[in-house]
C-alpha cells in the first residue's frame, strides 16, 4: 500500500511514517496544550526521518478519538490537509480501538508492560491475543470523566473486537455499570501513539475494514445554553 | 529538433546518476547512500537532462522552505555531451526551480581551476564573493564561492496565493493572483449559532472542521486551478476565538507541508483593510480603518499595510456586531440581529429615543479618546423596552414603537461608530477611511459614514460585501503582498493567537 502517515493528536502530538506496518520514523510531543505549534514540524519531520517526499505518501490515516475538542481538531484537520495537498487517502480511525490492540499485542507477547492494569489481573492465553476477561481502554477526558470501550480480543486479522463504547462517563459510573452486570476487565489506559494507528490501519487494510469517516467523536455536546429568558442581560427596572 | 529533455529526477534513476558521478569526479564522488539522500530529501530539487533514454547529467539544488537562499549542489554533464550549452541548459532548469521555490539568492562553490565553469555562472549572472582555501581535497584546490541574487518575484509572474480564514463562524478559502481575486468561498456556521442568540466558539470550531475540505475544492474550482498552482499559502493565525484559528492554521500547515509551498500566518484585522487591493490595486496609505463585525470593534492607523499598523482604539467590552445581536434578541427579534434591526427600524424615527453613546463624554477623552463601549447602550435599550412594556401594560402609554427603538439605536451605534472614525481621520490628518468587517453590511453605518465623510473632506472607501464580511480572499490578498515584498515566510511552529496584536501583521 505503499507509506503511510498516522496522525493522533487525541492526547499530544504524534506523528509516524510507516510502510507495510513498519515504523520508518516517530514524532511524539508529550504536550497536550501545543498541538497548533507542533503539527507541521511534526510531520515535516516524520517525512525527513522517513526519507521520504509527501508525494510518496498513499494514504493518511488519523485518529478520530474519542477525545476533549481542541487538541483532536488539529491532528483531523492536518490529516484532511496533508491528503488533500499530497493526493492521498484519508482514513479514519478510532484511537481507542488502535490502544486496544496494541494491549492486546503487548500481553500476549507475554510482556510485563500492562502498566494501566487497574481493574482484575486476568490472565492472557498466551499467544491468541485474547484474554480470559474483556479489556477495558480508557483514556482522559477531563471533567473527572473518561472515555472508554470495551473489548473482547482481535479478530484474524488482528483487529480489536469492541464490544460497547466508545462512551465518556466518570470512572466510578464506569465501574459500577460493569460489576452490576457481573462483568470483570483489565483496564488500560495506555496513551495513543500514531504508530499504533499505523498498525491498526493495516489490520483494517486487510480485513477490508477501513473507513474513509473521519469525524471528531466528540462524545458530548459543545458547552452551550440557549438563552431561556431573551431579556435576562439587562437590571430588572423597579419602576 | 531537442537534444535532450530535462526532467525531475527519480529514485530509479539512481544508478545511471551514479555512473556518472563516478566518470565526472573520479577524485571525489558522492557515495550512492549520500546521492540516494539527497535525491528523497524533502528540501532538493534535482534534475536529469536525458538524451536516446540515457541520462547525459544532472544537477540538484538545496532550499530549505524556511530561507530565502537556495544552495547548488552539484551538476555534472557527460563528457560526451559536453560543448554543448548542456551545462547551461541545466543552470537555467536550476535557477528557474529555485525561484519557484521562493529562493531569492542562489549560492555555489566551483574550483578555482576551472575557467569554463566560471565562466558560465558569470555569464548567468553569479558573482564571485569568497575563495575558500583548500576546499577540493586531496587536490586542495581553492573554492570560489559565486552568488547569483534572483530578481524580486514581483517582477515576473504574480504569486498565486491560497488564503484561509477560520476566526470566528465563517470558513473562508480564497484565492489570488498578485492583486487579482481568482476565488472567494465563504461557509458560515451562523444557522447554527441562532438558537444561542451568538456565536458559540465550540460550535463554530466543529463547524470549521466539517467545512475545510469541501470549502478548499469549490474555491480551487471557482478559480479553475489547482493545488499545483498554488505558489503560496496564507492563513489567519488570530485574532480571533482560539480554538477556532487552530483549525485553519493546522490545516494551512499540513497543506503547506504536502505540497511543499511556503506557508505565510497574517493578521485577521489587517486582512480586513488589505482586502481593498483586491478592488483598487492597492491600499492607499495613510488610511484610517474602521473595522466592525460581531468579534471585532476597532479603530486602526495604517501608514504601511505590512509594517506600520497602529491600534487607536477599540472596544472595552462588547463588539458592535454583539450589541445588535443582543439588541435583536431584547426586540423578540432573530440572529444576526444586524440585518433584522435594519429591517425592523425601516420607517422607524432615529431621534425619538435618545440611547446613550458610550465614551464620548469629555472625561472619556484622555483614556479612551478612540474605544467604543456598548455594553451601556445595550443595557439602556432593555431597560427602556422593560419600561415602556410595563407601563403599556399598565395602560399608561403607548404600545412599544418597535420601529422606533431599533431605529434610535442603530442610529446611536452608527452615530459613534463614524463620530469617532472622522476624529481620528482629522486628528491624525489622514484624508483617508477604510470601512470593514460584517457590520458594514448595515445601510445606516454606510450612509452615515458617506455622510460625514463628504462633509469633512474625507475619502470613503467600502469594499463589496463579500469582502467585508470574513473571507479568506483578504487573508489571500494580505498573504500576496508578503510574498511580491520578498518577505521570508512564516516557520511551520507559529500557534494560534486569540488576542494577536494589530501591531503584528505578520508572524514569522
Amino acid at each position: 500500500m505503499g507509506h503511510v502517515l498516522a496522525i493522533d493528536t487525541s492526547s499530544g502530538t504524534s506523528v509516524a511514517v510507516l510502510k507495510d506496518g513498519i515504523a520508518l520514523a516517530e514524532i511524539e510531543i508529550a504536550d497536550t496544550r501545543s498541538h497548533t505549534e507542533s503539527i507541521g514540524d511534526a510531520i515535516n519531520d516524520a517525512l525527513i526521518q522517513a526519507g521520504i517526499k509527501p508525494n510518496q505518501i498513499r494514504a493518511v490515516a488519523v485518529g478520530r478519538g474519542p477525545a476533549p475538542f481542541t487538541g483532536l481538531r488539529v491532528g483531523i484537520a492536518a490529516a484532511i490537509m496533508f491528503a488533500e495537498g499530497a493526493g492521498a487517502k484519508l482514513f479514519g480511525l478510532v484511537s481507542l480501538d488502535a490502544i486496544a490492540k496494541q494491549e492486546f499485542e503487548t500481553r500476549a507477547a507475554g510482556s510485563e508492560l500492562d502498566t494501566g492494569s487497574e481493574v482484575g489481573a486476568g490472565r492472557s492465553d498466551e499467544g491468541s491475543g485474547k484474554l480470559s476477561q474483556p479489556l477495558l481502554v480508557t483514556s482522559d477526558a477531563r471533567r473527572s470523566e473518561h472515555y472508554w470501550a470495551l473489548y473482547s480480543g482481535l479478530d484474524r486479522y488482528g483487529v480489536p473486537i469492541c464490544i460497547e463504547g466508545p462512551a465518556v462517563n466518570r470512572p466510578a459510573d464506569i465501574a459500577e455499570s460493569l460489576a452490576a452486570r457481573g462483568i470483570e476487565v483489565q483496564t488500560t489506559s495506555r496513551v495513543i501513539s500514531a504508530r499504533a494507528i499505523g498498525a491498526l490501519f493495516e489490520a483494517q487494510a486487510a480485513a477490508g475494514m477501513l473507513s474513509h469517516d473521519v469525524t471528531a467523536l466528540y462524545l458530548r455536546n459543545p458547552d452551550a445554553v440557549e438563552p431561556k429568558n431573551l431579556r435576562t442581560f439587562g437590571k430588572k427596572v423597579s419602576s | 529538433m531537442k537534444a535532450w529533455s530535462i526532467r525531475p529526477a527519480l529514485d530509479a534513476d539512481l544508478a545511471s546518476i551514479m555512473a556518472l558521478e563516478h566518470e565526472c569526479f573520479p577524485e571525489d564522488a558522492w557515495s550512492e547512500e549520500n546521492m540516494h539522500f539527497e535525491l528523497l530529501a524533502h528540501h532538493t530539487a534535482y534534475l536529469v537532462a536525458v538524451r536516446d533514454e540515457k541520462i547525459i547529467g544532472y544537477a540538484g539544488l538545496s532550499k530549505v522552505p524556511s530561507s530565502d537562499q537556495g544552495d547548488v549542489q552539484t551538476i555534472a554533464v557527460s563528457p560526451a555531451a559536453r560543448g554543448l550549452g548542456l551545462g547551461r541548459a541545466l543552470m537555467d532548469a536550476l535557477i528557474a526551480e529555485a525561484g519557484r521555490l521562493h529562493a531569492r539568492e542562489i549560492f555555489l562553490e566551483v574550483r578555482a581551476d576551472n575557467p569554463v565553469a566560471q565562466s558560465l555562472y558569470f555569464a548567468l549572472g553569479f558573482e564571485h564573493i569568497d575563495t575558500r582555501k583548500n576546499y577540493y581535497q586531496p587536490a586542495g584546490i581553492d573554492a570560489w564561492v559565486m552568488r547569483l541574487t534572483l530578481p524580486q518575484r514581483s517582477v515576473g509572474r504574480e504569486p498565486v496565493v491560497l488564503g484561509i480564514e477560520s476566526t470566528c463562524d465563517e470558513t473562508g478559502v480564497g484565492i489570488v493572483r498578485g492583486t487579482t481575486l481568482l476565488a472567494n468561498v465563504i461557509s458560515s456556521s451562523m444557522d447554527e449559532h441562532a438558537r444561542f442568540g451568538g456565536v458559540v466558539p465550540e460550535i463554530a470550531a466543529r463547524a470549521h472542521l466539517e467545512a475545510l475540505k469541501p470549502t478548499l475544492d469549490k474555491a480551487l474550482a471557482e478559480a479553475n486551478l489547482s493545488l499545483q498552482d498554488i505558489d503560496a499559502i496564507a492563513v489567519a493565525n488570530g485574532p480571533g476565538l482560539g480554538g477556532a484559528v487552530m483549525v485553519g492554521v493546522a490545516a494551512a500547515k499540513a497543506l503547506a507541508v504536502a505540497t511543499g509551498k511556503p506557508i505565510y500566518a497574517v493578521n485577521h484585522l489587517v486582512g480586513h483593510v488589505g482586502v481593498d487591493i483586491l478592488e483598487r490595486g492597492e491600499v492607499e496609505t495613510p488610511t484610517v480603518a474602521l473595522l466592525v463585525s460581531g468579534g471585532h470593534t476597532s479603530l486602526l492607523l495604517v501608514r504601511d499595510l505590512l509594517d506600520e499598523v497602529e491600534l487607536l482604539g477599540e472596544t472595552i467590552d462588547d463588539a458592535a456586531g454583539e450589541a445588535f445581536d443582543k439588541v435583536a434578541r431584547v426586540l423578540g427579534l432573530k440572529y444576526p440581529g444586524g440585518p433584522e434591526i435594519d429591517r425592523a427600524a425601516a420607517g422607524g424615527n432615529p431621534n425619538a429615543i435618545k440611547f446613550p453613546r458610550g465614551l464620548t463624554q469629555a472625561k472619556d477623552m484622555e483614556k479612551h479618546r478612540y474605544d467604543f463601549s456598548f455594553s451601556g447602550l445595550k443595557t439602556a435599550v432593555a431597560r427602556w423596552v422593560e419600561v415602556a412594556e410595563t407601563k403599556a401594560e399598565a395602560g399608561e402609554g403607548e404600545a412599544l414603537n418597535i420601529a422606533d427603538v431599533a431605529a434610535s439605536f442603530r442610529e446611536a451605534v452608527a452615530d459613534v461608530l463614524v463620530s469617532k472614525a472622522v476624529k481620528a481621520c482629522l486628528e491624525n490628518n489622514v484624508p483617508r477611511l477604510l470601512l470593514g468587517g460584517g457590520v458594514v453590511a448595515n445601510a445606516r453605518l454606510r450612509e452615515l459614514a458617506k455622510e460625514r465623510c463628504e462633509a469633512a473632506g474625507i475619502e470613503l472607501r467600502i469594499p463589496a460585501l463579500s469582502l467585508c464580511t470574513d473571507n479568506g480572499a483578504m487573508i489571500a490578498a494580505l498573504g500576496a503582498q508578503l510574498v511580491m515584498a520578498g518577505r521570508r515566510p512564516s516557520s511551520l511552529s507559529f500557534g494560534a493567537d486569540s488576542t494577536l496584536p494589530v501591531t503584528t501583521v505578520h508572524t514569522l
